[in-house]
């Protein structure tokens, strides 16, 4: 068997039937981006702004996710929530991808909050702009714009790591992946194009990102 | 006798068991210009900053305009509107234009419509002699420029009194200036304000009274007039003296 057998052109062929997974790998990622970001920015600023038994709950929930494998974390949000009720595959990655990004994340937005000298807080309250108009106006903007370069790293994270999805099951990439490769036992040339989709995917967020990094960059 | 704008009673505030502010107490009074002056860590910046509660005190009263501060009942943001304060360092939002710098109060605090707020912080802009500057970025502008526009940011929402906090002691020689020129001309037109400074060109000009404070409290306090020409305690002439030596140091520099 090698790679240019004839089976290496039904591989080219189910070639769409691989880029089918690419929603789910892109939804999985986008979702939990999204809430790894929510909770991740509430942690940041628990661990900033909040009184002191709230800040060492967050840093307490950071350094225990930071600490839990990401399949661990996916198993045990699997099985409990299909012990509760019907929790689908997809919402497992989702929530358990969320949950993991959530503790970089935090890190990486409390480091941009952190970075904002406090002068600039102390103008903003000095005319009078409230605690949550300060944040806002003042230092969240200049916090996300210094979270990018780090933030795209944990994007890139986030989507190769949506392909541990594929233990339960769920049809994203590597799954469709696997499915092609016992049909034409072309493990290589499969995992070739899987790689490369994946290369092209983690190219586009991080140049998407950095163009987005340009485009606010604070003048002078 | 006229009512005050601030009155500052009996402030007392410590850091730890470090005392900084010991019983503090002066009245500012409408159009008035007092220059405070005084050794290094007595408590110059932390009185500022207590009058418009960026710190917190231990004991005593600010009364702005004849009320009483109630931290408890007064809405302190709507106490800090109305005094306007002016930082060592700038403290310029460093993501907003200079136009956005001063514009951004008068939209999110005040509420302001936006053609009102865009010609109001022109205006200010215009005051201080930045408006050719309105769009540049804040690490665009020179450090007297970026003062001024801290300046006119302060002025945007319409204070009863200003607080400088040694508005010229991080700036270039050559750039004070043109910062005390904005600030002498604000005197002039009947300002208010409390200005922490060892820039004695502006005292002589445009202070009303000089306030010398030692340890946290008024170590003696006159017009220029009185307290340069003829200072009563023997602290007070010592600390005159070193200033002299610093404005002299600083012309032989700019004659060499
Ligand atoms: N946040 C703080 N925590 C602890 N101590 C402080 C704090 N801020 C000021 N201090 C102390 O309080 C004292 C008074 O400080 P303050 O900044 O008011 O002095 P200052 O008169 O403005 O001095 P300078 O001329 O150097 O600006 C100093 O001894 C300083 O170390
Ligand atoms: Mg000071």
């Amino acid at each position: 068997m090698s790679i240019f057998d004839d089976r290496a052109a039904e591989v080219l062929q189910s070639l769409p039937y691989l880029l089918q997974g690419l929603g789910v790998t892109i939804s999985v990622t986008l979702l939990a981006l999204l809430l790894g970001g929510l909770i991740g920015l509430m942690g940041a600023l628990a661990r900033v702004y909040g009184a002191a038994p709230l800040r060492a709950a967050a840093a307490a929930y950071s350094r225990t996710i930071r600490s839990l494998p990401l399949l661990v974390i996916l198993f045990f949000l699997y099985f409990l929530g299909s012990d509760i009720y019907e929790m689908s595959v997809f919402t497992s990655m989702v929530l358990a991808l969320g949950i993991h990004t959530s503790a970089y994340q935090e890190g990486i937005f409390r480091a941009g909050i952190q970075s904002i000298e406090r002068g600039q807080s102390e103008a903003a309250a000095a005319i009078g702009m409230t605690p949550f108009q300060n944040f806002f106006t003042i230092v969240l903007p200049q916090a996300l714009r210094r979270c990018i370069p780090y933030w795209g790293n944990e994007a890139a994270i986030v989507l190769k790591d949506s392909s541990l999805a594929y233990v339960l099951g769920l049809t994203e990439l590597m799954r469709r992946g696997q499915y092609v490769i016992s049909r034409t036992h072309q493990a290589f040339l499969t995992y070739l194009i899987i790689g490369l989709i994946y290369l092209i995917l983690t190219l586009v967020l991080t140049r998407g990102l950095s163009y987005m990094e340009k485009r606010v960059k604070i003048p002078g | 006798m006229t009512k005050s704008i601030v009155s500052i009673r009996n402030l007392h505030k410590s850091y730890g068991k470090v005392p900084v502010l010991n019983d503090f107490s002066l009245d500012v009074y409408p159009n008035e210009v007092v220059v405070v002056i005084g050794p290094s860590g007595t408590g110059k910046s932390t009185l500022l900053r207590c009058i418009n509660y960026l710190t917190p005190f231990d004991s005593g009263e600010i009364h702005l305009d004849g009320q009483k501060i109630d931290p408890r009942k007064t809405n302190l943001n709507h106490v800090r509107q109305q005094i306007g304060m002016v930082f060592q360092d700038f403290n310029l939002f460093n993501h907003m234009s200079a136009f956005h710098n001063v514009a951004v109060g008068l939209v999110k605090v005040k509420r302001v419509n936006r053609g009102e707020a865009r010609s109001r912080a022109l205006d200010e802009l215009e005051r201080v002699g930045m408006l050719q500057y309105k769009d540049q970025y804040p690490a665009e502008l020179s450090g007297g420029q970026k003062q001024r526009v801290a300046i006119a940011r302060a002025l945007a929402m319409n204070p009863k009194i200003m607080l400088f906090d040694e508005p010229t002691s991080a700036l270039d020689p050559e750039l004070i200036e043109e910062v005390l020129a904005v600030m002498k001309s604000l005197a002039a037109a009947g300002m208010t304000m409390v200005v922490v400074s060892h820039e004695m060109s502006f005292a002589r000009e445009a202070a009303d009274r000089i306030v010398f404070m030692d340890q946290g409290a008024i170590a003696e306090m006159g017009s220029p007039s009185e307290l340069f020409a003829n200072p009563h305690k023997e602290r007070t002439r010592q600390f005159l003296s070193k200033l002299g030596y610093r404005e002299n140091e600083r012309k032989d520099e700019s004659d060499g």
